[in-house]
């Protein structure tokens, strides 16, 4: 099923992809792996030993279209740069300040 | 001892019958147990892997540098011409250490100078480009701020690091032909605007400058104005920034304050100009709120508050082709 990935669906996916390069190689190796090696220097290798011809271009197209980031749990599913608009709150956001404060005991200046 | 020998030895057995049955009825293929490396040298070749000084990218197999080159310019979505993108990631060190290769050789005169070209005008023009660019760029966005703050935002965006880190995540160290290895920064540095200057070359100033600004503006997502820029005297500035305005100077009152006389006081200092509250500070000492307060004064006099609109990322600037032919006269 590997062979037959290099002979027919190679190039074409090749083609489909203009920014990955593709490089075939034969490796006295135990058995055939797809070396994915991303912007950012991480590695992935996946054996593509008893996969199919059209499991191996899925496989690719998910490998090219990821980025290089690392593959753990996402904390949170959501993210924001502006975390406060009005301003984060601290315990004396709302208290009112000895300048202003009339009250029965302060007298206003 | 002898536990292990007899169970080495009826594996063999065992290992030898299979593949005699298997060989002899020809059904699929049955791998003998081959002997494993041991598990010391395993473990010492691993550490020798680890330990192995880092290697180009180009020295390692499965390398073809035009392949690589395509990939890259069909990666940014841009159109390079090949010839001067190539001329681009050569370095004057790299020239320098083949021509002394050469002659090392022994290699005739006339074959030691190399056909190639340095990347050193084109690192100028995308360095000046770029720099000029972005100070339109910050000009339009935040017309308040002086030109010193936005010579300090455009050299933050233009320093080292951080254009080493933007190249490296684009694979243009693997790209470069440089003679150290990992390429030091500062050669990062003039090959990223070598390319920017092969960009401007190929595609005219308004590709580049999209480029720009989507390469370099979201780097200063989440940074302060007093990180990248830094205000000795804040009180001074402010004052300075009100008598331009005509207000008149600010006068700095203790909002609040607790735990006075503990290890750790919070004061809060505003800053008062004409009885209306302009700022307020936090700090540790009186003196540290009211530097702090100044500081949130100019922020919100420079619009570079936290809560700004975002970055308008959608329009192309206009107007650039003449800013650009003016900055290259």
């Amino acid at each position: 099923a590997c062979r037959q990935f290099v002979e027919e669906a190679a190039l074409d996916f090749a083609r489909q992809h203009p920014d990955v390069v593709l490089y075939v190689s034969p490796r006295a190796g135990p058995a055939p792996v797809l070396l994915a090696e991303y912007l950012n220097g991480t590695v992935r290798e996946e054996l593509i030993a008893s996969k199919t011809s059209e499991e191996i271009v899925q496989l690719a197209t998910k490998l090219a279209g990821q980025s290089g980031l690392d593959i753990i749990r996402i904390r949170k599913p959501f993210h924001t740069d502006n975390p406060s608009i009005q301003g984060q709150w601290h315990p004396l956001t709302n208290k009112p300040s000895a300048l202003t404060v009339q009250g029965p005991r302060l007298q206003p200046q | 001892m002898a536990a292990r020998l007899l169970w080495r030895a009826s594996r063999r057995l065992l290992a030898g019958a299979g593949a005699g049955a298997g060989a002899q009825t020809g059904a699929g293929l049955s791998t003998a147990p081959h002997r494993d490396k041991k598990r010391w040298l395993r473990a010492y070749l691993e550490q020798q892997r680890l330990e192995a000084p880092p290697q180009r990218r180009s020295e390692k197999p499965n390398w073809d540098y035009h392949a690589e080159i395509q990939a890259f310019s069909h990666r940014l979505h841009e159109n390079f011409s090949l010839d001067v993108l190539k001329t681009a990631f050569v370095n004057s060190c790299y020239i320098k250490s083949e021509e002394a290769k050469r002659r090392e050789l022994g290699v005739d005169q006339e074959m030691v100078a190399l056909n190639l070209q340095d990347n050193s005008k084109l690192a100028e023009q995308g360095m000046s480009f770029s720099r000029s660019y972005l100070t339109q760029c910050f000009e339009g966005a935040y017309p308040d701020l002086p030109a010193k703050g936005i010579g300090a935002l455009v050299d933050f965006l233009t320093s080292q690091e951080l254009v080493s880190y933007v190249a490296q995540n684009l694979s243009i160290q693997d790209l470069t032909l440089c003679k150290e290895f990992p390429v030091p920064p500062d050669v990062l540095q003039r090959t990223f605007f070598a390319v920017i200057g092969a960009l401007l070359d190929s595609s005219g100033p308004e590709k580049t400058g999209v480029f720009v600004r989507d390469f370099f503006i979201p780097q200063l997502i989440g940074k302060d104005l007093f990180e990248i820029w830094e205000v000795v005297n804040p009180m001074g500035l402010l004052v300075e920034e009100l008598t331009k305005r005509n207000i008149s100077p600010p006068e700095p009152r203790i909002t609040r304050q607790l735990g006075v006389s503990t290890v750790l006081p919070l004061y809060f200092v505003g800053l008062y100009c004409d009885k209306k509250i302009i700022a307020e500070g936090p700090g540790e000492t009186l003196l540290a709120a009211e530097e702090e307060a100044a500081r949130v004064a100019l922020r919100k006099l420079y619009g570079y508050t936290e809560n700004r609109r975002p970055w308008d990322y959608s329009k192309p600037k206009q107007g650039l082709a003449a800013e650009k032919a003016i900055s290259s006269n």
